[in-house]
């Protein structure tokens, strides 16, 4: 308590400095000496007024005397000094920047209070000795009287005070000192004293005004830097609610999608207990919301699951960070559910959990479908293939010779039935690939390989097919030496569909020349025939899936149209590229690229 | 390489038009001696009673697949050491080096070619210990 009090002391002291300090640092002190320039020329009409109507007395009392030329010159000069400072009060009235040069009009001000100030003196020195006793009486009391007036209309600024009583008392007491009247030099002992006291009441006079100018000036500031303060805070209480406006709105947004959405979300506490659901995940458990909210997660769990899910919850307690994965769930009528789960904290600027938000999808249907179509594609792929297997083998045992010479007819009819028969399985297969492919299932087996070695192993495998169609495979350059890291059988197939192709569409008894090269990082193999080219139409889909420039080709080449589609993503999951030119002279040149290794 | 020439072979397949075309390709081309068995549930005792240098099995078939059957031989002392090899339409890598490992001494697809597979089996026959 005794603490805290001092606490609270050290702080109010440390306020009420700071505020000192903020008087002083508010006050310029130019804008002050400026307002009390202003005061001062605020009373100048005050004294104009005063000397004019005193100094037309003055003279109308002195004029019956011998001296009237000298009273009728002072009272000239009263004149121009009245219309003098009416002029300098005009011009400070009129003058554009109120707060410029406060120096310079302190100076004239200065100027015509010794002017007005030397010529009350003047009457003084000038008429004092030649008048009467009772002349004498007013000439001391008007001297006396203008210069105690001065101190209200000059006490903004002492040092103007003292010129101008300098002005009027300085040659009158020179006069009384030098009149050899004892009285008068009593007295001109006592003007000085006399001035000196009224210099330092106006001097008094003067700080108490500048002190007073300080603080209004002050507190004109404070209350300028509060009023802008004012308006700050408004604009920020102003832009404040604006947030807080858009906040609410996308929090009713962000509802309303978790509401819509067409996948379950639960919110759940830091423990795992149901807070909030939306309609999905109502559907999906069977329950209604009322039902699940207050219950903990894994209640929607299947028991044999628990402890998967404890790890995984865990883990997400302590990392902080999101978790996907399956969970066998069950619904409220016992059926198993196989549910995808993003499960993803909230964590507040302390580190502290406020809320999980789990999204689940059932995927039980669609893992149902997946499981369906691989097995309807290996059935497939069995029952086609062991019908061929017999068709297939009985006509390559008549065509071999095996069982037996048959009539040429014949030999001709089952030669084209095997052809046909081996087409049909080239079908089944490159579907099958394109089958593995789409579903992410074509896995490779990489390895260090020569790749000239297996460019040569592709010809002699493909020499026969050559033969077929009257065309040789030529080796122009090999790179002996040059290696790639490829799956061998892959690379096999996409050489025997190349070669293949280009023997299919060169003229009979031409040839197909295969080039090696570097490229770069990679390896380019280029395999390139003298064939018809390759229809403009037909270039921009030439790696497509059933895509032949002329379907009459399929019956009288033989091929699937599948073949360019898989060489292009064999090509490509061996981290290589694929394409193909036109050959100058005539023909195609199709080629692929591999990294070195 | 074992000391004799492969020349015994029993074939276990359920589809009779197959179990022809291997019969035919083995004996005429291969000039070796068959012994093709069509049920599967018979195998064990027909392949104990043949005595093969080398089995076949194919892999799917009714009632016994060929790789239960496989482990079924692998119970049997004198069966155990007579080397196996597969003859499947399954055609993924993954399942062929399913068939591998669990220690068949090599694989055939299917379809294959009846006058190369006399010379596949004698290749693998070769590469035996």
């Amino acid at each position: 308590m005794n603490h805290s009090s001092t606490a609270e002391g050290a702080a109010l002291a440390v306020s009420e400095k700071s505020l000192a300090s903020g008087i002083t640092g508010r006050t310029d002190p130019r804008a002050v000496l400026a307002a009390r320039v202003e005061q001062l020329y605020g009373q100048m009409w005050l004294g104009i007024l005063t000397t004019f109507a005193i100094g037309a007395i003055a003279t109308f009392e002195l004029w019956e005397l011998r001296l009237r030329e000298l009273v009728l010159f002072w009272w000239g000069l009263v004149l121009l000094i009245t219309a003098a400072s009416a002029g300098l009060l005009y011009a400070y009235r009129s003058r554009r920047d109120k707060e410029a040069d406060p120096e310079q009009w302190l100076r004239w001000l200065g100027i015509a209070a010794l002017a007005a100030g030397a010529n009350w003196g003047f009457a003084g020195a000038v008429f004092f000795p030649s008048h009467t006793d009772e002349q004498q009486v007013f000439l001391a009391f008007l001297l006396t009287g203008m210069t105690a007036a001065g101190i209200p209309v000059y006490a903004a600024s002492w040092p103007i005070f003292a010129l101008y009583a300098a002005g009027a008392l300085a040659p009158f007491t020179y006069v009384l000192a030098t009149f050899g009247n004892r009285l008068f030099t009593e007295i001109a002992l006592l003007v000085p004293m006399f001035y000196a006291i009224n210099v330092a009441i106006a001097y008094r006079l003067t700080q108490v005004f500048h002190s007073g100018y300080r603080l209004r000036h002050a507190y004109g500031r404070l209350t300028r830097d509060y009023s802008v303060l004012n308006q700050r805070l408004e604009r920020q209480l102003v832009e404040l609610d604006e947030a807080r406006r858009q906040v609410e709105a996308s929090g009713r947004k962000l509802q309303l999608f978790a509401e819509r959405a067409p996948i379950a979300v639960l919110e759940l506490d830091a423990n795992g207990a149901i807070t909030e659901v939306n309609h999905a995940a109502e559907l999906l458990f069977g329950y209604a919301g009322g039902e699940l909210i207050g219950r903990h997660f894994s209640f929607l769990v299947r028991p044999e699951h628990h402890d998967e899910f404890k790890a995984r919850w865990k883990r997400i307690a302590e990392s902080h960070a999101s978790e996907a994965g399956v969970i066998r769930n069950t619904r409220r009528d016992g059926i198993d559910l196989l549910c995808e789960w993003t499960v993803t904290p909230l964590v507040n600027r302390e580190g502290t959990i406020i809320a999980v938000v789990a999204q689940g999808r059932d995927i039980t249907a669609q893992r149902e479908a997946e499981r369906i179509k691989k097995e309807f594609t290996s059935t497939l792929s069995h029952e086609l293939r062991t019908p061929l297997t017999s068709i297939i083998g009985s006509l390559q045992l008549v065509n071999t010779g095996i069982v037996g010479d048959v009539p040429p007819d014949v030999s001709e009819l089952t030669v084209v039935a095997e052809r046909n028969s081996q087409r049909l399985l080239d079908l089944i297969n490159d579907l099958l690939d394109i089958e593995k492919m789409e579903s992410g299932k074509l896995t490779m087996a990489p390895e260090v390989l020569a790749i000239d070695e297996v460019v040569r192993e592709a010809m002699v495998l493909n020499k026969a097919f050559g033969e077929r169609f009257k065309v040789n495979f030529e080796m122009q350059s090999g790179l002996p030496g040059s290696e790639v890291t490829a799956d061998r059988k892959r690379l096999l197939q996409v050489m025997t569909n190349l070669l293949s192709n280009a023997a299919k569409f060169s003229p009979e008894g031409g040839a197909v020349e295969i080039a090696l090269r570097e490229n770069g990082s990679n390896v380019r193999v280029a395999v390139q025939d003298r064939g018809p080219g390759i229809p403009e139409s037909f270039r921009s889909r030439i790696f497509g899936r059933f895509a032949q420039a002329d379907s009459t080709a399929t019956r009288q080449k033989g091929g699937t149209g599948l073949g360019l589609a898989i060489c292009k993503r064999l090509v490509e999951l061996m981290h290589g590229k694929i394409g193909f030119e036109a050959r100058a002279g005539g023909g195609t040149t199709f080629w692929f690229e591999l990294p070195r290794s | 390489m074992p000391d004799r020439a492969l020349n015994r072979i029993c074939y276990v397949e359920d589809d009779e038009d197959i179990q022809r075309i291997v019969r035919m390709s083995l004996e005429r081309v291969g000039k070796m001696t068959v012994e093709v068995v069509g049920d599967p549930t018979m195998a064990i005792d027909a392949i104990g009673a043949f005595k093969p240098d080398l089995v076949m099995l194919d892999w799917m078939m009714p009632k016994l697949d060929g790789p239960a059957l496989f482990r079924l031989m692998q119970q049997h002392a004198e069966l155990k050491a007579i080397p196996v090899v597969f003859i499947t339409a399954k055609a993924s890598q993954r399942d062929l080096d399913e068939l591998m490992a669990m220690g068949a001494v090599g694989t055939v697809s299917k379809p294959f070619s009846p006058k190369d597979l006399p010379g596949q089996l004698r290749e693998i026959w070769k590469k035996l210990p």
